[in-house]
């Protein structure tokens, strides 16, 4: 920033006056020559970080980080009754929490705004993907998650909890959501005399060969599609790509699209703001996320093949 | 149950008088003023400080000092089997009452009237002394915020199992329903701020007792010297001084 208006120590203070005062000018002035105040161009996303594996009371875990926006989620699983509309399905509960830790807006004893719109779309992204399924369309096949048919099946608990809020909340927790799925290790599990499920645990696996293991074979779960997705910043004319929580503040017009591996579209979300998008603006958020899926599988991929070496 | 087997060795390999690994990190919530991570073994804990700041209840406001709050929960995954409960049981608010407490005792509070300190801490991960390492976790935040501090509050527990005195108890340790001592020391002023038990304990044993908790205390102590002296470091040679 000093380096832009070509000033020393003394006027920094200024610029930050200025940044504090009009952010606005601040923002516009940096926009017009095509750059933004953290250094990136308007269509370029954060650093991007997952690592699998980051909670050890989980069944499944990822801690993810997109610039400063930090998300850790994690998966439990539980022994159900399923319904009687779907004896052979298993079921998944997902949440998403902004403790008061995250950011400095959010109050305790009061849940901050964001948090519910984020659950809800968290969980429409990844649950309608499975409602409508037909075959391979869905990111999972609940019937995975059944073990013994009208009996028992998984009740998945995916809880996603917010540690720092820094913008683009909802893609920072969908990356969350996926790769704690991708890394979700389905425990051993038995049938025991009364017909009851009991766990089967790793160590005396040679003493309890009498059991059969209900799910030998399904240790992980398929995921056929996945989804990615990329918030963006109508301004004018400018589209900004994974705004941070100052550039969400300021310029109140996001757009976000969610593409599955194979770019096709599952989600388009504008909530209203004061920026009209021509249809155009449209294809060139989904655009950039096109490209931004492609950064994202990459890095997951990477994250899941880190894991297996180890 | 057999806590410490015959050739001295608790459930989790350690010997009796031995702590956890200690793990701490500082500044990893970036828009707090402060934040901290620590770890005993596998209890997992992040602090952050919001403040001084403007007093956001009014009423609350106090004229001749700052006022310091503080809210403790556990994320739904961090135990054994999924917790259902709602935000607000009476445990944690009771830990946050502890920690608010034990916190005051130690923050300038007269330095700030008129504002508020926030104190945030969230268990990522539960293994018995979880009450220690959120105390721990809000000293290394509140000296990475800047608050001036009559001295570092630390904490540590220890218990009574199998007539052995145990140092920091894990969480079948501590559920196996013997005493657990928690204490909470101002290193440098030798001075107690926090003491809990809820269990019978002979006299002279709790004294044991309590010295193993002080002793561990002190360990916490310096290793959290290490973390800030570290961290000073890197913050001065960013600076470029």
């Amino acid at each position: 920033m000093a380096a832009a208006s070509g000033s020393d120590l003394s006027s920094e203070m200024e610029v930050d006056a200025f940044r504090r005062l009009f952010p606005l000018h601040f923002h516009e002035r940096h926009l017009l020559k095509s750059i933004r105040p953290d250094g990136r161009t308007l269509g370029k996303a954060r650093d991007t970080i997952i690592s699998l594996g980051a909670v050890t009371s989980a069944n499944g875990s990822a801690l993810t980080k997109i610039g400063c926006t930090t998300m850790l989620a994690a998966i439990k699983l539980e022994v159900m009754t399923p319904t009687v509309e779907s004896p052979d399905e298993g079921c998944i509960a997902i949440d998403f929490h902004m403790p008061p830790i995250c950011s400095p807006i959010v109050r305790p004893g009061r849940p901050a705004d964001a948090a519910p719109v984020v659950a809800k779309q968290l969980s429409d992204t990844i649950l309608r993907q499975l409602r409508y399924l037909w075959k391979n369309s869905g990111m999972i096949d609940l019937k995975e998650l059944s073990l013994v048919s009208g009996k028992a099946a998984w009740m998945a608990y995916l809880d996603i909890y917010c540690l720092d809020a820094d913008g683009s909340l909802f893609d920072a927790a969908l990356l969350s959501a996926v790769a704690a799925f991708s890394h979700l290790q389905i425990p051993v599990v038995s049938l025991n005399d009364e017909g009851r499920i009991v766990l089967v645990s790793e160590d005396n696996g040679g003493g309890k060969l009498e059991k059969e293991p209900v799910n030998k074979e399904k240790r992980k779960l398929n995921l056929a599609t996945i989804p990615f997705s990329l918030t963006c910043v109508l301004h004018k004319n400018y589209i900004l790509a994974d705004p941070t929580a100052e550039e969400e503040s300021i310029m109140e017009t996001l757009v976000t699209v969610v593409l599955d591996s194979s770019s096709q579209l599952v989600s388009l979300y504008k909530p209203g703001g004061p920026v009209l998008a021509h249809t155009s603006a449209i294809q060139d958020c989904v655009a950039l996320t096109r490209q931004r899926l492609k950064e994202l599988q990459k890095i997951l991929n990477e994250a899941i093949s880190d894991m297996e070496v180890d | 149950m057999e806590y410490v087997n015959p050739e001295g060795l608790r459930l989790d390999g350690r010997r009796p008088l031995e702590m956890r690994q200690l793990r701490a990190e500082i500044g990893v919530v970036a828009r707090a003023d402060g934040s901290a991570v620590f770890e005993m073994g596998n209890t997992k804990v992040i602090a952050a400080i919001y403040g001084p700041r403007e007093v956001q209840n009014k009423s609350q406001q106090i004229n001749d000092q700052a006022v310091v709050r503080c809210e403790y929960s556990m994320a739904n995954f961090s135990t054994g089997d999924r917790m259902r409960k709602p935000k607000h049981d009476r445990r944690s608010t009771e830990i946050s009452l502890v920690i608010r407490q034990t916190m005051e005792a130690c923050i300038l509070t007269h330095l700030m009237p008129r504002s508020q300190i926030d104190i945030f801490v969230q268990v990522l991960q539960a293994d018995g002394g979880t009450r220690s390492a959120c105390i721990n976790a809000a000293t290394l935040a509140l000296a990475d915020a800047g608050i001036p501090m009559r001295d570092l509050v630390t904490s540590c527990a220890a218990g009574y199992l199998n007539t052995t005195p145990l140092l920091d108890l894990n969480y079948v340790e501590d559920s196996a329903g013997g005493p657990d001592v928690t204490v909470g020391i101002l290193p440098k002023l030798d001075k107690v701020t926090l003491l809990q038990m809820d269990a019978k304990l002979p006299l002279d044993t709790f004294e044991t007792v309590m010295q193993l908790a002080i002793e561990g205390c002190k360990a916490v102590a310096n290793y959290i010297r290490e973390i800030l002296l570290e961290n000073t470091k890197q913050l001065e040679f960013r600076r470029g001084v």
